[in-house]
């Protein structure tokens, strides 16, 4: 930023004082001098003071070594050994600021910048010395430069080879598939009657129960009849039943906040919302996208199952996730 | 003995040469020049304290069945992480201190760190010879930061386990190469299967060290440099004015430490911090409302909530919504951060050494910028408490966000034209922030009031000494002789 | 005044206590009737209707059928009816704000009266229940309640703002029966918890943790912060932490100049004592 208004305060050396006991600057100085004396005003004020405190920290670190030994509860640990510490903490600083030497003093102070010359000698050892040694050898510089390169490179496979699989396919879809079963977290599958309207119940494919991403939301909005959430929907939300993932396209919080009133699921992390009679698009906050629809069917025996898995990518974006549909599954 | 020791040790490693001018080193006696120190003694304390905790950890997710002693977890299933932290904080003696301790030095060496930050930015104080310095404080800051994610991620709890999840999917987010990242990092597809040991390793080895590396040469290169030092007091470019390290500052210093530890066990002793075992294990299909990052990630979660709902998208690909927050803002922020002391040498033309510290009224562009920008950075850290907010303040949360996404536009324009004008009244007032002269208020027999000018209270107009040179003080006869058992100098009078 | 009477009639919608969808909700878990034999019985359904007429039906109608101000409470089970009032949600003097839980304008007698009374009314509906915590197990009800309760109330139970203006309330200072019947009626916008998704004895599960574990936390570690999490403990670490080592800084790093005027450490020169004297050569004069 340019300060160009600026009026810098005044670096004036020395400003007008004289100079104490010593002489100029760099005259020896003798211990009688002012800025020897302790900076208290009253030294034993300060004295009985450190001494109080040290006192206070010997008592405190004891009661801890006791409360210690006989396993006190947390607050009484704490107290005694923080009370402790603080103690000798303000006896040792008011030792050093009462009670030694007020100053001010001085050191020198060498500019960082060298001179010209010491910097031509230290180049000139540099590179001098360094150029015979370097330019006759041309070919083992190189050298050396390749297998230093090799390993670089080398040392980098790890990362590519054992730290983790490459993703492949597998953000493009989760273990619901044709005809999965709706299933609670402790295994039950989900039949038409169990969840009353307005009931919420977390839910996942029969063969990944607690998947973390095939985590899915079954809500009953209303008794009887399909829920169509938008076309193409027509015969996914049976019975007033619907389904999506728990996975917010945010920043994959499980979205977990039923609003019953407002038909509205909210993102405890970010507070995105979605609106769960429209797809779970969301109305409020940060998330871009709705969370996929899960398209259900009840079977033969009244369970609940899945058309399909979901037809988009579950969850938060990510680069090769192409459009604003996604890939298919 | 003492000196045969001395003696002995003086004539293989030459300490006397180089000792002489450590223990001469002058601090300035000012108090913002002890923020950084609140840093470095809260990192001790984490190191102590982190040492106790390792040895009752168990860095692992397998599952194991809980038999201890809180009774709303008994029998559930939990991870090794959660089970080991739990136990530690219930079973093992003085752990749930330690655990604490630990947890709040982290608060406070981030803290501490951003303060001491502003004060070098403030008064100017990266400018050079120390713009390299200031760099390295800002990895250390990166660094802290990091560190602190991964130490909350550590015990496995629901919380936590949420923000996880969340830095995996901005890891995600980052274009070409996110998708991989992730899975490198955590071992596969989201929850993966490595990451409470990959975290652990880092939190506990890596980072410290790297951490440690870096405070050795932010600290060698203050050797090196010298304190920076406010005009005044015979203070110039090229000298240090203060107090020596021996005896006043090993004082000094030494009492701080005892103090900023002594802060952390009394918070330790008297607020809870974290207590996981009321948030339960981590599942990623579980969660809590009220989910919140450790402070210092609070701009972070922030911005990711005041952050629009866009998303970028391009022909079969996308750079996702939390890319914009989560990895531009910052990546964004800590360059600039980096680069600052450069930018600003660029706009002034000001390329010369500088020991000697701006008020920051004297520099109002930079100071109002800087506000400025700390505001942005305290709206966004604000912003991610709007749930809390709006339940405390009975506001709706929609409110509370949009207040917080125009705050985060308008506030830092205001900020910035309040103190670039506070700096332009304060330099018309010359003894603002100087130590007033006391009136008396004298009332009269009939009732009337007078003001007089108090007398001085002593020391107030009192003649500043002279600094004298720390190396230049006289041996006496004693010392010079370097032998009984006396002491080295003759104990002046004053002392005794 | 027009505004009044549409927000009202809003609230009438938003609050309703799932008027409409008193489903399957019959079902439900061992509940049995607080009340205890026939006489006490007649007595209470009297002292209910007295009640109601005087307190209730301005809003909810005289036979409870509801109006613009009310929702129509027939049907609803004493369970739900006990919940509202108990909690002190009722009666609600401004019906288009969320009502919040406020002391409880009637005593237990009274409250269950009014809650037979209306159940008395229509068939459907739950009864007020009656919890058992002999036996409950607590760590499942802490696992239930991590998955369906914490999302919405926080997983301490301190509760949180939801989106358009509504909140999930705080549970500190809720009774086990007001958890069990909220959980199976889901009051206002909270869902309802079906016995599938929630077990009776999970119900009762649940229902111990709340009461035992919510309700009276375990806080070893001292002050707990009311719950919220991370977001106090930071401005505690700023604040109390940060701030006070930094006024440690301003004591350790003051300078000394007011300590000493006149370079004789004992003096004891009181306050407002002699101004320094330029009689002493040592002395430099700024």
């Amino acid at each position: 930023m340019p300060d160009t208004t600026d009026t810098p305060a005044p670096e004036e050396p020395h400003a007008g004082s004289g100079h104490a006991t010593g002489g100029a600057r760099g005259e020896p100085v003798s211990l009688d001098a002012p800025q020897f004396a302790v900076a208290a005003r009253h030294p034993r004020r300060a004295e009985g003071a450190a001494a109080v405190s040290f006192f206070l920290s010997f008592l405190s670190f004891a009661a801890f070594g006791a409360a210690y030994w006989q396993a006190a509860p947390n607050d009484v640990l704490g107290i005694s050994l923080g009370v402790g510490f603080a103690a000798f903490g303000v006896a040792l600083v008011t030792w050093g600021k009462y009670l030694m030497p007020r100053g001010p003093f001085e050191e020198p102070r060498p500019q960082m910048a060298t001179t010209p010359q010491e910097r031509a000698e230290f180049v000139g050892d540099f590179a001098s010395r360094g150029k015979v040694a370097i330019e006759r050898r041309g070919a083992l510089a190189k050298l050396m430069g390749a297998a230093g390169a090799v390993l670089g490179i080398v040392a980098l496979f790890p990362l590519v080879r054992s730290l983790g699989p490459k993703p492949n396919g597998s953000m493009y879809h989760t273990k619901w598939r044709k005809g999965s079963r709706l299933t609670s977290i402790d295994g039950r599958a989900v039949a038409l009657d169990d969840i009353e309207v307005g009931g919420i119940i977390t839910v996942f494919p029969e063969n990944d129960v607690g998947g973390a991403l095939s985590q899915t939301v079954l809500i009953r909005v209303q008794q009887t009849g399909d829920v169509v959430t938008g076309p193409g929907k027509e015969t996914w939300g049976p019975h007033g039943y619907l389904a999506f993932s728990k996975v917010c396209t945010h920043a994959g919080c499980p979205v977990g906040l039923y609003q019953e009133l407002t038909h509205q699921l909210l993102c405890p992390c970010h507070q995105s919302l979605f609106d769960v009679d429209t797809g779970a698009t969301p109305v409020f906050g940060p998330a871009p996208r709705p969370l996929p629809q899960l398209p259900l069917y009840v079977d033969s025996k009244g369970y609940l199952r899945a058309q399909a898995g979901f037809d988009e990518p579950i969850g938060p974006g990510f680069w090769y996730r192409g459009g604003s549909n996604g890939s298919p599954q | 003995m003492i000196d045969k020791l001395f003696g002995w040790v003086d004539d293989r490693l030459a300490l006397s040469r180089s000792g002489r001018h450590l223990i001469n080193k002058i601090f300035p006696d000012h108090w913002s020049f002890m923020i950084g120190e609140i840093a470095l003694y809260s990192f001790i304390v984490l190191l102590l304290t982190g040492v106790f905790l390792t040895l009752y950890f168990v860095p692992s997710g397998s599952d194991v069945v809980y038999h201890g002693v809180y009774a709303p977890l008994r029998g559930q299933r939990i991870s090794e992480a959660y089970n080991s932290t739990v136990n530690l904080s219930f079973q093992v003696r003085g752990g749930l201190l330690m655990r604490q301790m630990h947890h709040w030095a982290a608060n406070i060496f981030v803290g501490s760190i951003v303060v001491h930050m502003l004060r070098v930015f403030f008064t100017g104080a990266f400018r050079r010879p120390r713009e390299a310095n200031w760099m390295i404080g800002t990895t250390l800051l990166i660094l802290a930061i990091f560190n602190g994610f991964l130490g909350y991620s550590l015990p496995d709890d629901l919380i936590s386990g949420t923000g996880i999840r969340i830095a995996f999917s901005i890891t995600e987010s980052i274009p070409f190469v996110g998708t991989y990242l992730g899975f490198f990092l955590f071992g596969g597809q989201y929850p993966g299967t490595a990451i409470i040991p990959r975290f652990f390793i880092l939190h506990v080895l890596v980072l410290p060290l790297v951490i440690l590396g870096l405070l050795a040469g932010h600290l060698g290169m203050l050797v090196k440099h010298k304190h920076a030092q406010f005009p005044g007091r015979g203070a110039r470019n090229d000298n240090v004015v203060g107090s020596p390290l021996w005896p006043t500052y090993a004082a000094k210093a030494g009492g701080f430490f005892f103090l900023t530890t002594g802060v952390t066990a009394l918070l330790g002793a008297a607020v809870q911090i974290n207590p996981i075992w009321q948030y339960g294990q981590y599942y990623p299909y579980k969660v809590s409302y009220a989910v919140q990052p450790d402070w210092y990630m609070g701009f972070l979660d922030g911005a990711l909530r005041v952050m629009p709902a866009w998303e970028l998208h391009l022909p079969g690909h996308m750079i996702p919504n939390v890319f914009f927050p989560a990895i531009l803002l910052p990546g964004i922020t800590f360059t600039l951060l980096m680069l600052y002391p450069f930018i600003e040498a660029k706009l002034t033309g000001d390329v010369a050494e500088h020991h000697l510290l701006d008020r920051p009224r004297d520099r109002p562009v930079r100071t109002a910028f800087g506000v400025a920008t700390f505001a942005f950075y305290f709206v966004l850290f604000g912003a991610s408490a709007t749930d809390v907010l709006a339940n405390y303040l009975s506001l709706t949360l929609n409110f509370v966000l949009w207040a917080f996404r125009i705050m985060a536009i308008v506030v830092p324009f205001i900020v910035f034209a309040v103190t670039y004008k506070l700096c332009k009244e304060l330099q018309q007032t010359p003894s603002a922030g100087k130590r007033q002269q006391f009136n008396l208020i004298l009332r009269s027999a009939d009732g009337g009031y007078t003001t007089v000018p108090a007398e001085q209270y002593p020391g107030y107009d009192q003649p500043e000494l002279a600094p004298v040179d720390v190396e230049k003080v006289e041996l006496t006869a004693d010392a010079a002789q370097q032998d009984g058992d006396e002491g080295v100098y003759e104990i002046p009078r004053r002392y005794r | 005044m027009g505004v009044v009477v549409g927000a009202l009639a809003l609230a009438s919608v938003l609050f309703s206590p799932h008027a409409a969808t008193a489903g399957p909700g019959a079902s439900l878990s061992s509940a049995v009737l607080a009340s205890a034999s026939a006489p006490n019985h007649r007595a209470a359904l009297s002292l209910g209707r007295t009640l109601f007429d005087e307190n209730c039906s301005s809003c909810h109608g005289v036979s409870a059928q509801g109006s613009a101000l009310g929702p129509n409470l027939r049907g609803l089970g004493a369970g739900t009816v006990d919940l509202w009032v108990s909690s002190g949600w009722m009666p609600l003097a401004n019906p288009a704000i969320q009502p919040i839980r406020k002391p409880a304008l009637f005593d237990r007698a009274q409250t269950t009266s009014i809650a037979q009374y209306v159940a008395s009314l229509a068939p459907g509906g739950l009864p007020i229940p009656k919890v058992d915590l002999a036996g409950a197990n607590s760590a499942e009800g802490f696992s239930v309640f991590a998955l369906n309760c914490a999302p919405c109330h926080t997983v301490t139970g301190a509760g949180d703002a939801l989106a358009d203006g509504l909140s999930a309330p705080s549970l500190h200072g809720v009774t086990a029966t007001q958890v069990a019947e909220a959980v199976r009626t889901g009051p206002g916008n909270m869902p309802r918890f079906s016995t599938f998704t929630i077990s009776p004895t999970q119900l009762t599960d649940v229902v111990d943790y709340v009461t035992k574990h919510i309700e009276h936390p375990s806080s070893p570690g001292g002050l707990s912060l009311g719950g919220v999490g991370p977001v106090a403990e930071g401005f505690v670490g700023l604040f109390v932490g940060v701030g006070v080592c930094v006024l440690i800084a301003l004591w350790i790093g003051d300078r000394n100049e007011r300590e000493d005027t006149d370079g004789h450490g004992d003096a004891h020169s009181p306050p407002g004592g002699e101004p320094p004297s330029g009689s002493e050569p040592e002395v430099a004069h700024a």
